[in-house]
């Protein structure tokens, strides 16, 4: 205790939440990278809202079931996120 | 009589702090989500006026003193009258709408805090105020917080830009438009948890106070409800002066920095709240975007408005304190003097929104950024897109 900071607890925070925010970011950009298989936005990735049309060629299973898994971790993120949120879970 | 004007006039105040809470604290979740396309405006204060609400019904616990230690209440301390409550409430809120007008994200919670030390000072003397708690609880957390959370979004940024090739390829904008979604709606619903909970504390510790409630007993479904709506209400109509700030002056926020950034503050709040160790909503998404910025190539963080909101921050508690200070002095001495306060807080707030009339921010300006350099505009307009 410094200045009435439990600053343990504050590192703790800090790593915490650091880790817990690269896992999330980086299986979800992972899971937008294998989705996409190489293709590159038509305009740049600058104003399309949604990709038009379908894929262009087909993607492999393999990229398809990884990029699934990927978007998971999002998903459990959020489960784990709501645990903590409502009260009434713990 | 006085008893019950009193307190009608503090449940008011409350509310409307509450409401201005709501209002303040929308650019929090939704600026980003707002700024980058990913939620047309009127539809992102909705969902998050709804989590708000959601949030207000899921947390009614509240905490044993309205200033969290901050003044020294209870034995052997003073005691926190409902004047000193509704001196310090119409500080908070004065503070809020004058950062509104001038379109700054500042923290609700730290704006109440200072309206109750003025308040304390002016009925109890100095010694009423607790500074080693508010050096340990407002001061040092202010700075830490939005350094953590910076850190963390300038390593997500990075790392989201880094694995979709600079956000190049197919799907990378529309999917980090749909994370980011996510992860501000959990911001939405974490700030409705402790936010609303404030004000149901201050109004049901008046209650007490004033003897219409049992010591220690939950609060009731009516301020459990009118607190709810008024967070709700005042989320809905939307803070888009800060919103426009937050969004697009700090830094003009894309898709995967708006996502890396709300991932951040929504890992951030949820873990430092779970640890006992809570931290600002308004000061880590504030910290967040910041890093969001710098975490990406060539963006610009414009250092003038990151100064102006520093600036802000460290204005909030003193003048807080010194509204409350002044009405707590003018409402100690009879129901005339707070009837008085009452009338000229009420002016005061009309007196700031008229005042935000004349040059308005609506949902439909929230994406200007005008004050930005040529170059920038043409980016935040393309960015639109819609």
């Amino acid at each position: 205790m410094f200045l009435g900071v439990d600053w343990g607890a504050f590192v703790v925070v800090f790593a915490t939440a650091l880790a817990a925010t690269a896992v999330i970011v980086t299986a979800f950009a992972t899971g937008v990278r294998l989705f996409a298989d190489g293709a590159v936005e038509s305009d740049g990735g600058a104003g399309a809202a949604v990709p038009s049309g379908g894929p262009s060629r087909s993607r492999p299973l393999g990229a398809t079931v990884a990029g699934g898994l990927c978007f998971a971790v999002g998903i459990a993120a959020v489960l784990v996120g709501l645990w903590l949120i409502v009260p009434q879970f713990h | 009589m006085d008893v019950f004007v009193t307190v009608v006039l503090v449940v008011v105040i409350a509310l409307v702090f509450d409401f201005t809470n709501g209002f303040h604290d929308t650019a929090n979740a939704m600026a980003t989500s707002v700024a980058t396309g990913a939620l047309k405006p009127k539809v992102a204060v909705l969902i998050s006026a709804v989590l708000n609400l959601v949030g207000a019904f899921l947390s009614t616990e509240v905490a044993s003193t309205v200033s969290n230690g901050i003044i020294r209440e209870g034995d052997g301390g003073v005691q926190v009258t409902p004047v000193m409550i509704f001196a310090g409430l119409v500080g908070a809120v004065i503070w809020n709408l004058a950062t509104w007008y001038l379109g700054l994200p500042s923290s609700s919670s730290h704006a109440l805090f200072g309206g109750l030390i003025g308040a304390a000072v002016i009925g109890a003397g100095v010694g009423a105020v607790d500074f080693g708690v508010v050096l340990s609880k407002v001061v040092l957390p202010a700075l830490i917080s939005p350094v953590v959370a910076g850190v963390v979004a300038l390593v997500a940024t990075y790392v989201a830009y880094r694995i979709t090739r600079q956000a190049t390829l197919r799907g990378s904008t529309a999917g980090f438009r749909h994370g980011q979604t996510i992860s501000a709606s959990l911001v939405s619903l974490a700030h409705g948890t402790n936010d609303a909970q404030k004000t149901m504390g201050v109004i049901t510790l008046t209650l007490i106070a004033a003897g219409y409630q049992g010591a220690g007993s939950a609060p009731q479904l009516w301020v459990v409800l009118a607190c709810g709506l008024a967070i709700a209400l005042g989320t809905y109509l939307g803070g888009w002066r800060i919103m426009r700030t937050v969004g697009k002056r700090i830094t003009d926020v894309q898709a995967p920095q708006g996502f890396a950034a709300e991932t951040s503050s929504a890992a951030t709040i949820l873990i430092s709240s779970h640890l006992g160790f809570a931290l600002s909503t308004t000061q880590v998404t504030s910290g967040s975007i910041v890093g969001a910025g710098l975490g990406k190539k060539l963006a610009t963080v414009h250092w003038g408005v990151v100064g102006r909101i520093a600036s802000a921050w460290v204005v909030t508690l003193p003048a807080a304190a010194l509204v409350g200070g002044l009405s707590a002095w003018l409402a100690s001495s009879s129901t005339a003097g707070l009837v008085v306060v009452a009338v000229l807080a009420l002016a005061g707030g009309l007196a700031f929104a008229l005042l935000a009339r004349r040059h308005p921010v609506t949902h439909e300006t929230v994406n200007d950024s005008d004050e930005a350099p040529a170059a920038e505009r043409v980016g935040a307009s393309r960015g639109r897109g819609e």
